[in-house]
This record gives C-alpha cells, sequence and structure tokens, in this order.
C-alpha cells in the first residue's frame, strides 16, 4: 500500500525494531503494549442518515460514516420476484414461519464502500478494507436478518465510511470503530404493515426502532469491532501507530463480537456476562516488507574505500554471509511467515477476559448515543 | 410501445418447475473421510508464452460431470517497471485472480469486482511473505490467476447460498496454484507455499460440530466457521490466514484447532506440489 | 567427501545441507543453520578453487573460511532463467539517445545470458574513460545504434542502471557508419568505414 511508506531509514528501522522487541517494549509514544490512542467519537451527527457516527483520533485523523438504507424487492437469483411464493406453494409450506423465512436474507443486502483520500476508491487496499468490515458484520449471519422486512421486500443498507484526512496509520482500528457506533445509532422506520403486503412505515422517527436494540431481552449482539493486532519480535502492540506497522513482523487483524449471554435469571450483571467470540481473522500485509534494507558496515563498499573489481568476489561472498546472518542493529525486511505460536498468543491476547478488548468495548459504551 | 421489429419474447416471465427433494440426496453427501482432500492435477509450464505457468484442477464429486475447479496461473516477469514507478530495492510483486464470465452460475463481469479484488489481496499477502524480493531489484512480477470453473457451477450452489464459503476454496486453489508457477517461473522463494482450508460443519440437526479439511459447502447442512490458511511447510510459518464465521461458545480454544487442520490440508496440498514439481524437472532432463 | 546424501532435485524449501559444510550458491539461501533450496531444479555441488589442504592452513582450529566449502547451488535445465543485471557485472548494450552529459543505452546481454526484458541504462560523460574525463565529448564517444560493452556500476535510480565504459576492455564494440556501413576499430579512439574511409570518433573497447 503505497500510503504506508514510512520514511525512516534502515537504522531507525532496526533500533524501532529492537526497543519493540523488548520486554515490556518501548513504543515510540510510550505507551503501553494493550494501550489505545486517545480518541474522540460521536454519533447522530448526519440528519439526513438513518445513523452516523464520527470519530477523530488524538493524530487529527478522523472517520464518518453514514449510514443509508433503503427498501428494495426481493429478486431472487434464480429468475421472478415471485419465486419465494412459488417455493412456498410448491412446497406446501402454510403460515408465516418468520424465522424459516429470515434463512433467505442475504449478505448482499449490505453494501458498504470506503473512501480513503489519495487512493482509488477501486484500490485493492480499500477493497480489503471494506470487504475486511463486512465480512466481521456478516460473520454470524444474524446481521441480514435484521433487514428482511418480509418476503417481497427488504432493507438495503448502504454503509459509507469516509476518512476525512489521508491515514497516518493502517486506518483499519479508526474505521471499525466508527463503524461499530454508527450501527448502534442506526434506526430503521417502524413497520405498520403487516405480512407480505407492500411495506408501510411510521412517519414518526421517534417511534423507529434501532437496528441493535438498546433494550430488552433482544438486546443481544452488538455489532463487531476489529482490532489490529501486531507481532514484533515476542512483543503484541495493539493500535499500531504507522512507524511500529513499519517494522511489524506480522499484522492480524481480528474481528470480534460480544455476545450478551442472559442467564434467565435475575442477575443482570451487564459485565460479568459479556462473552467475546471470534468472527474474522485477516493476516495484513505488513508494509515492513517494503521497507529498505541496511547495509553493515562490513560490507559496504561505498564507505570502506574505492571501487575495486578484483576484489569484487569477496566482497560478493562477505555481503552474501551478512544476507544470511541477521546482524545486530542491522535492518532487514522479514522473510518468510508467522509461527502458529505467534498468530495463537495474538488471538489469546485478544480474546483475554479484562483484555484489551473489554476495554475498548467499555469505552464504546461511554460514548453517548443519540 | 412495443418493439415490432424485433421478435420479443413473452411479456411476462415465467420459471421452470422446481421441485423442492426436502433433503440432500445421498450422492450429494460427503464420502470422504473427515481428513481427506480431494485428489488435485497440477501441471507446470503449460503457458509458453509466460516466464511460468500452471494449471490446477481439483476432482469433480463423484457422479458429477465436470464441476470440479479449474484454475489456472501464469507468472510474467520479472521485467523492468514501468518508468513512472519509484526505485524499489525490492521486486514488485502485483496479483490478479479473475473469475472467468463463465466460471460461476452467475455470469461474472470483465471488470473485476470487490471479492476478485479481496482475493487478489489475499493472494499477494500470501505470496509475499515467501518471495525473496531482495534477490530481484528494480523489477516487477505479475501474477494472474483466472479461475476457469468455480465450484459452484451447480444450480443448487447459488440456491443454498453457499457461494460465500467457496471463496474459502478458490482462495487455497489460487495459492497452490501460483505457488508452483512461481517455482516454475525460477522467481527464488523460501519454500513452497501451499493453501488448505478447513471447516467446521454442524450436523444434520445442528448439534454437533465436527472439522473437516477440504469443506465442500454443498455436501454439508450448514457451515459454521471456516478458515484459510497459506503454509509454509519447510518453516512452519503461515503466511496469510483468513478465518470467518461463528464458533459455537463453549469451545474458546477452537480457532487453533481450526487453524491447525487448514495447516494439515496445506501439508496434504504440498505434498501434491512438490510431487509435481519434481515430475516437472524429472521430465525436462531427460 | 561429504558423507550425508543430497538430494538431486530440489523445490523451494527443500533442505539441501548444513550451512557449517556447505557454502551457499545461486538458487540457495540459509535458513536456520542449513542451506535450503529458494529455486526449482537440479541441485550441483561444486568443489572449492583450491583444495583445501591442512598445509594451506596456519592454524587447524579456526573453521575453514568460505573459499574452502563446497558450494551448493540450484539451476534448472533446460530453461533458461531471467537475470538481472548486478552491480560489477559487464553487459552488452545498445546506445539508444545522446545527450550533452550522458548516454542513455539498452541493456540486452549480461554476462553470457541474452535477457528477456530490455532495462534502461545511462552512461555518465564522467563514466566513458578513465582518463581526461573533462575532456570526454559524448557525441564524440558514441553513437545511436552502436553496441558498448560495459560495466554496471550501480542499480541507479527508479529507471536507469549506471555503467561504465571506463577501462581499456569496454566500450563501442560494433559501430555503423553515417551511411551503414559495419565500420571496423582502427585505433582506441576511431572507428573506420572500409567502403568509404570516413573516420569516426568513437570510445573503442580493446579487440579481445
Amino acid at each position: 500500500m503505497a500510503n504506508q511508506q514510512t520514511l525512516l531509514s534502515p537504522a531507525e528501522l532496526a533500533y524501532l525494531h529492537s526497543s519493540l522487541s523488548l520486554s515490556p517494549p518501548i513504543r515510540p509514544d510510550g505507551r503501553t503494549a494493550k494501550q489505545f490512542r486517545p480518541l474522540t467519537a460521536e454519533t447522530g451527527i448526519l440528519p439526513g442518515t438513518n445513523g452516523s457516527a464520527r470519530v477523530c483520533l488524538a493524530d487529527g485523523t478522523e472517520a464518518i460514516v453514514g449510514v443509508k438504507a433503503e427498501i428494495e424487492k426481493t429478486v431472487d437469483p434464480l429468475g421472478g420476484e415471485h419465486y419465494q411464493e412459488y417455493v412456498k406453494s410448491a412446497s406446501g409450506a402454510g403460515g408465516g414461519d418468520a424465522e424459516e423465512d429470515k434463512r433467505g436474507a442475504r449478505g448482499e443486502w449490505l453494501e458498504m464502500t470506503v473512501e480513503i483520500p489519495g487512493l482509488r476508491d477501486d484500490d485493492a487496499g480499500t477493497v480489503f478494507l471494506a470487504e475486511l468490515l463486512r465480512e466481521a458484520l456478516l460473520a454470524d449471519g444474524e446481521f441480514a436478518k435484521k433487514l428482511w422486512i418480509n418476503r417481497r421486500f427488504h432493507w438495503r443498507l448502504y454503509l459509507d465510511i469516509i476518512l476525512i484526512s489521508p491515514p497516518l496509520s493502517y486506518p483499519l482500528p479508526l474505521l471499525s470503530l466508527t463503524t461499530h457506533l454508527a450501527l448502534l445509532s442506526t434506526r430503521l422506520p417502524r413497520l405498520k404493515s403487516e405480512g407480505d403486503e407492500d411495506p408501510m412505515f411510521d412517519d414518526d422517527w421517534e417511534a423507529s426502532p434501532f437496528l441493535y436494540p438498546r433494550q430488552g431481552a433482544a438486546a443481544g449482539s452488538r455489532p463487531p469491532i476489529t482490532l489490529l493486532v501486531v507481532a514484533v519480535g515476542d512483543s503484541i502492540l495493539f493500535d499500531p501507530s504507522k512507524e511500529e506497522l513499519a517494522v511489524a513482523d506480522s499484522a492480524l487483524a481480528v474481528s470480534l463480537c460480544e455476545v450478551r449471554t442472559q442467564k434467565g435469571d435475575e442477575s443482570m450483571e451487564v459485565d460479568s456476562g459479556r462473552e467475546l467470540r471470534l468472527v474474522s481473522m485477516r493476516t495484513v500485509d505488513p508494509p515492513s516488507r517494503l521497507t529498505p534494507p541496511g547495509v553493515p558496515s562490513t560490507g559496504n563498499f561505498a564507505a570502506s574505500g574505492t571501487f575495486d573489481p578484483s576484489s569484487q568476489k569477496k566482497q560478493q561472498q562477505q555481503q552474501q554471509r551478512v544476507e544470511e546472518y541477521p546482524q545486530e542493529g542491522v535492518w532487514k525486511a522479514p522473510l518468510g511467515g508467522t509461527r502458529f505460536a505467534v498468530l495463537d498468543s495474538i488471538i489469546r491476547a485478544v480474546l483475554e477476559k479484562g483484555g484489551v478488548a473489554d476495554e475498548v468495548l467499555d469505552g464504546l459504551e461511554g460514548v453517548d448515543l443519540s | 410501445m412495443a418493439d415490432r421489429r424485433r421478435v420479443n419474447g413473452p411479456g411476462s416471465s415465467t420459471l421452470p418447475p422446481v421441485y423442492d427433494d426436502g433433503e440432500l440426496d445421498a450422492a450429494l453427501r460427503r464420502q470422504r473421510a473427515p481428513d481427506a482432500i480431494r485428489p488435485l492435477y497440477l501441471k507446470t509450464g503449460v503457458t509458453p508464452s509466460a516466464s511460468g505457468s500452471a494449471y490446477l484442477e481439483i476432482e469433480p464429486r463423484e457422479g458429477e460431470h465436470g464441476s470440479g475447479m479449474k484454475l489456472t496461473c501464469t507468472v510474467h516477469g520479472p521485467r523492468s517497471l514501468p518508468r513512472s514507478a519509484p526505485f524499489s530495492p525490492y521486486m514488485v510483486l502485483s496479483t490478479h485472480v479473475k473469475f472467468a464470465p463463465f466460471a460461476t452460475k452467475q455470469r461474472r463481469g470483465y471488470l473485476r469486482d470487490s471479492s476478485e479484488k479481496d482475493l487478489s489481496t489475499h493472494l499477494e499477502t500470501a505470496l509475499r511473505g515467501a518471495l525473496i524480493a531482495d534477490r530481484w531489484p528494480k523489477s516487477g512480477v505479475d501474477v494472474v490467476v483466472t479461475i476457469i470453473e468455480g465450484e459452484s457451477t451447480r444450480q443448487d450452489a447459488v440456491e443454498r447460498r453457499v457461494e460465500e464459503w467457496d471463496v474459502m476454496n478458490v482462495l487455497g486453489g489460487c495459492i497452490t496454484v501460483a505457488s508452483a508457477a512461481i517455482a516454475d517461473a525460477g522467481i527464488d522463494c523460501v519454500d513452497t507455499v501451499s493453501g488448505g482450508v478447513a471447516a467446521l460443519v454442524a450436523s444434520k440437526d445442528g448439534k454437533d460440530a465436527s472439522i473437516v479439511l477440504d469443506p465442500v459447502a454443498l455436501e454439508h447442512e450448514s457451515i459454521l466457521a471456516a478458515c484459510c490458511v497459506a503454509y509454509l511447510p519447510n518453516r512452519d510459518e503461515v503466511t496469510n490466514l483468513w478465518f470467518k464465521g461463528q464458533l459455537p461458545s463453549p469451545a474458546s480454544c477452537n480457532h487453533q484447532s481450526l487453524v491447525s487442520r487448514a495447516v494439515q490440508a496445506s501439508r496434504g496440498t504440498h505434498g501434491l506440489i512438490s510431487a509435481s514439481l519434481s515430475e516437472a524437472i524429472g521430465s525436462t532432463q531427460n | 567427501m561429504a558423507t550425508d546424501i543430497l538430494p538431486s532435485l530440489a523445490i523451494p524449501g527443500t533442505i539441501l545441507g548444513p550451512a557449517s559444510k556447505y557454502a551457499s550458491g545461486p538458487g540457495t539461501h540459509i535458513y536456520g543453520g542449513n542451506i535450503v533450496s529458494s529455486l526449482l531444479g537440479n541441485v550441483n555441488v561444486t568443489a572449492p578453487a583450491k583444495a583445501p589442504g591442512p598445509t594451506k592452513r596456519l592454524n587447524k582450529i579456526t573453521a575453514p573460511s568460505v573459499e574452502e566449502l563446497s558450494t551448493i547451488s540450484v539451476i534448472r535445465r533446460g530453461r533458461k532463467r531471467e537475470v538481472l543485471p548486478d552491480v560489477g557485472n559487464t553487459v552488452l548494450a545498445r546506445v539508444v539517445r545522446l545527450m550533452p552529459k550522458q548516454a542513455i543505452v539498452v541493456i540486452q546481454q549480461v554476462g553470457d545470458t541474452v535477457l528477456q526484458t530490455e532495462w534502461q541504462g545511462v552512461i555518465r560523460v564522467q563514466d566513458v574513460r578513465a582518463t581526461e574525463q573533462d575532456k570526454v565529448k559524448i557525441h564524440e564517444s558514441f553513437k545511436p545504434g552502436d553496441i558498448v560493452r560495459a560495466q554496471v556500476i550501480s542499480l541507479g535510480d527508479q529507471a536507469n542502471y549506471y555503467l561504465s565504459t571506463a577501462s581499456n576492455e569496454l566500450g563501442v564494440i560494433m559501430a555503423t557508419s553515417d551511411v551503414g556501413n559495419d565500420m571496423v576499430p582502427i585505433s582506441w579512439k576511431e572507428f573506420k568505414d572500409p567502403d568509404t574511409g570516413v573516420s569516426e570518433p568513437r570510445k573503442v573497447a580493446k579487440p579481445s
């Protein structure tokens, strides 16, 4: 990704890598390994949308999400719009078993776009981000069911994410948190019609239900959040800055959703009932692979003296040796993949009870939803 | 006003009768053991004009005619970068994954859609980890994967909405075929990367779940979660991991077993790639 | 010499032998103390140029240096592999354009390998010859269409490799005259058209 290029020299990269590999790691901005950067958030900022949110990071990067809903006729991919009725009458299934019908809900009803200034909107990186966030939302199969109106109609939800300025770091956590808040504040008009007739809605916006219900037994799931976690040496760092990402050995985007288990008894302690569930994971190509390598002073013939073809073979051999055995303090872009143990420890750190994810979700709960 | 100059179709559309069989017939059920992967056919050097190429075909299920996935991959380069490109001390890798317009039940357009771009990004991550990119400074390589025939050409795949899970299999195939093509092109890699897929499937009553390797979504009642890895067997490292789905709540360690099963699947695929590649060099020698 | 058996064929990732016994040649890399193949091909073991003898070593305790290990390389036979110009290589290039301070060339052959793709290179005025660099004039050294033997001195910027002809063996090896005849070198700075008898200035490579 072009915007991920850093202007750090190999020596700076090597220094950063070794300081981040320490236990505990020393991060350039003084954060602890599991600390997030401070951010401000507000919801309901755009009156023309069904739901919106704005999140602003301390470094000035800012994302705005607007959710728009439209009614659409359910068209079966196989042909006519009456297909579902047709199947129904053919199979002889009577009565409106809504749960059964909702199985027809499709993930395509959610459309998500990400716009990042300085990147083409068909850029592979942008598409990757949008797919990543979309997949996390749809992973549990419950989200699409929320968009089901009746057998003939459904909501089509457009989720548009706009980054106000070119990102200073990989914008994934920012976009994910903004999306989370926007969906929490999303309301769809209350349905007045019944059954499969053309949908009619209540004009009263105050009466419209939230997409993710706030109260009652249905207050179960909330939108997922996606965290970006990097591994540098043995350290695992959350919410990496651009410079940290530039030396990361591996980067993993982990999406989790919170499931509030209802025990059925009167003890409705929200925090104790929170359960984190992994919904999706993707490795992100760490930009460290594209950083320029350092040249150790032993193999540097620009510094050691004049260009001498006769001693060149020897120098080349020397260089090769150097290439194979990494030296302390000489930066070399990581080769190969990530060990399973490292991936596993990242996932454990994310899912840990009372860990970072809990902290983030607590923070998001503190946001005033209007 | 109707168009009188052409022969028009009927004004209202009709549908062919669809018979609801109630449940899947036995032939559609998975016949393989849970830890068996489907047989593959892999051949390198199929496109003479490219620096490296490979063709991969997955054996179709029994009783079906030509419904196995078919992929080709061509590798172009290393060649000089365009003049506008900035200096790169490394090889610049670009990947393109494209479904042929006729690869799936629903026709695909010629422009790459978001799922194809997404697959390209996954493939790029998977391959970049394996390449020794600093041996080829200032050069660019294009890896082009074309899916000639997808997995879900059948009607019921569309009907039962399992395409989203088939994407995992497609990615696994893309990684495998691209890895063979890169080896054929003679581009330095730390290891032969191979793709593998594992899925957590629910049994018919939806009660207990089990993990299967190389899942075919059609063969199962429902898939709860799936995982695709790109794996370097000799280094025991994962270059790309893609997991999605919902795991049943109690078993918190399920993701580990799913990932390790996917790794197992890619080990199986790796055996195949190495056999095919060894055969390829063996045959050119004589 | 080596008792352990090396595989004859290798695919990327095949472990070939311990790095303490062998040196890593083309097509291999070192990982975890082993020489690992990074290409698909046949395994070659080249004995060291100088046979390792005990008399050569002053102290038997010192580990054998790189030159004394046999080199493992992986090469695919029967298939031309793309190569890149590297610093120090001697290349053959065709002159395409002249500028007051430099000549733009296209590299067509590296060592003995003809390249599949064309790489652009540049010979700057100060790299044309080793002596009297300030008196060099580009248009008296090259003409478009000449074939030049040159050495790569740098990977250069995004577009060009930097080449040098500052050696007796390097310079123009083939040239055509204004009327289109092949010319023959007659001195270190002149080519002559045998038909018309007109001579043209060039930075001539010493015929080998």
